[in-house]
């Protein structure tokens, strides 16, 4: 049983489904998940982030660093699961599917009005400051685009609708921006930023929508001869996400206090480890639980190139390589 | 600066930042059980330590384990003995 805040509905990856006949009946299709859009609805402005401005100017550097990296990736997610949507709607499965779609990308670009205006008015921060050098910009922006942009050429194409739509809604929103969703709203709670709590919350509450319907997108393609290339995709992008939750490229110092070093590596290995659990859920889910254990096995591998990379560039180890020696 | 004065500036410094609020510190204060410091607060405080008394990039070196306020002062003291002792 998952703990979480009141009002907050989970997705299916955050439950303990029992058996196959459990799990399919479980995932919603894109009626139930339109229907659902239509009385989760929420407004940027009822949220009100110019509230949390004196507590944000209170936080001490290292929180307000945090911080800042954590919003300016998912800002940076945000905006281009916006622009690359609009091919999967072009070209779905069933028209109810399309209808969802289009509710998820106002959904998205919601979530951008959301980011921003809280970067603007509660952290007072430049878009372009936080934007720059975000490691999803970088490593899996170019990656999800040549996706969607296959779709594009071709819409009749379902093999890349697919690739797509793994890339998208279960990489992108399954496995990275849950994981930072999770840990950036803990911290918002830890800090007492009640605005940035709240807006959080929303968003996560919209991306479980997204991510089920993700799921059942993805568990109907691998039940109807599809399997091989969902199973690809999962194996092509996740060692992009597993870069970007390291990030090689964001100095991470080895602080002095042990407890501290702990401490900090727990936070980040925790992330890792909440993205890897994830990873495995979701193929069992949408059918494909022969290949969880080889893809945790990938994942893994991945986590460690990412940390070789970091010491590469820094000269020294990774908190989390620095707490195991 | 002396080991006196870096003791209580360690002092001065752990009850600034304790998430109970701003309060005396002493020496035989445990950081959690006395001093409310959880996993963030004990980082920003290691940041702060680092910051203030110019401690190197212990990046490669040795971390400290800490549990009181005493454990803090002996590592800033060791740390800043430790240029001269390797003189």
């Amino acid at each position: 049983m998952s703990v979480t805040t009141p009002g907050l509905v989970l997705d299916v990856t955050e439950t303990a489904p029992e058996t196959a006949a459990e799990q399919r009946g479980r995932l919603a299709d894109s009626a139930a998940l339109y229907r659902r859009w239509e009385r989760q609805q929420w407004a940027v402005a009822q949220v009100d982030p110019a509230r949390d401005a004196a507590t944000w100017e209170s936080l001490t550097p290292f929180s307000r660093e945090q911080m800042l990296g954590s919003l300016g990736e998912l800002e940076v997610g945000e905006v281009t699961v916006t622009h690359t949507l609009g091919a999967l709607i072009d070209a779905p499965p069933t028209e109810d599917d399309r209808i969802f779609l289009c509710t998820q990308l106002a959904d998205e670009a919601r979530h951008v009005r959301f980011f921003q205006t809280y970067l603007e008015d509660a952290c007072r921060t430049g878009l372009d400051a936080v934007e720059e050098g975000a490691d999803y910009s970088e490593v899996f922006t170019p990656v999800l685009t040549r996706a969607t942009d296959a779709v594009r050429q071709n819409p009749e194409d379902r093999e890349s609708w697919y690739r797509a739509l793994v890339y998208y809604h279960l990489i992108t929103e399954g496995v990275l921006a849950a994981t930072a969703l999770r840990t950036t709203r803990f911290l918002a709670r830890r800090l007492k930023l009640e605005a940035l709590e709240e807006g959080l919350t929303n968003v996560t509450r919209d991306e479980s929508r997204h991510v089920s319907y993700g799921l059942r997108a993805a568990q109907d393609g691998v039940a109807g001869g599809f399997a091989q290339v969902v199973e690809d995709a999962h194996f092509e992008s996740l060692g992009a996400a597993a870069w970007v939750l390291i990030g090689p490229s964001r100095h991470n110092p080895v602080p002095a206090l042990h407890a501290a070093l702990l401490s900090r590596a727990a936070q980040i290995r925790g992330s890792v480890e909440i993205a890897r659990e994830r990873l495995a859920k979701q193929l069992r889910l949408v059918g494909l639980p022969h290949v969880a254990e080889k893809a945790v096995a990938s994942w893994d591998l991945a986590v460690e190139t990412a940390l070789d990379a970091y010491a590469e560039r820094w000269n020294a180890p990774h908190p989390i390589r620095a707490a195991a020696a | 600066m002396d080991n006196g004065t870096s003791r209580a500036q360690v002092r001065r410094i752990v009850g600034e930042m304790s998430p109970l609020g701003a309060r005396e510190a002493n020496s035989g204060d445990r950081l959690v059980e006395d001093l409310g410091y959880d996993s963030l607060a004990v980082i920003e405080l290691s940041l702060r330590i680092e910051q203030e008394f110019t401690l190197a990039d212990l990046g490669t070196g040795p971390t400290a384990d800490i549990t009181t306020v005493q454990d803090i002062e002996d590592f800033v003291v060791q740390q800043q003995a430790a240029p001269s002792d390797a003189a």
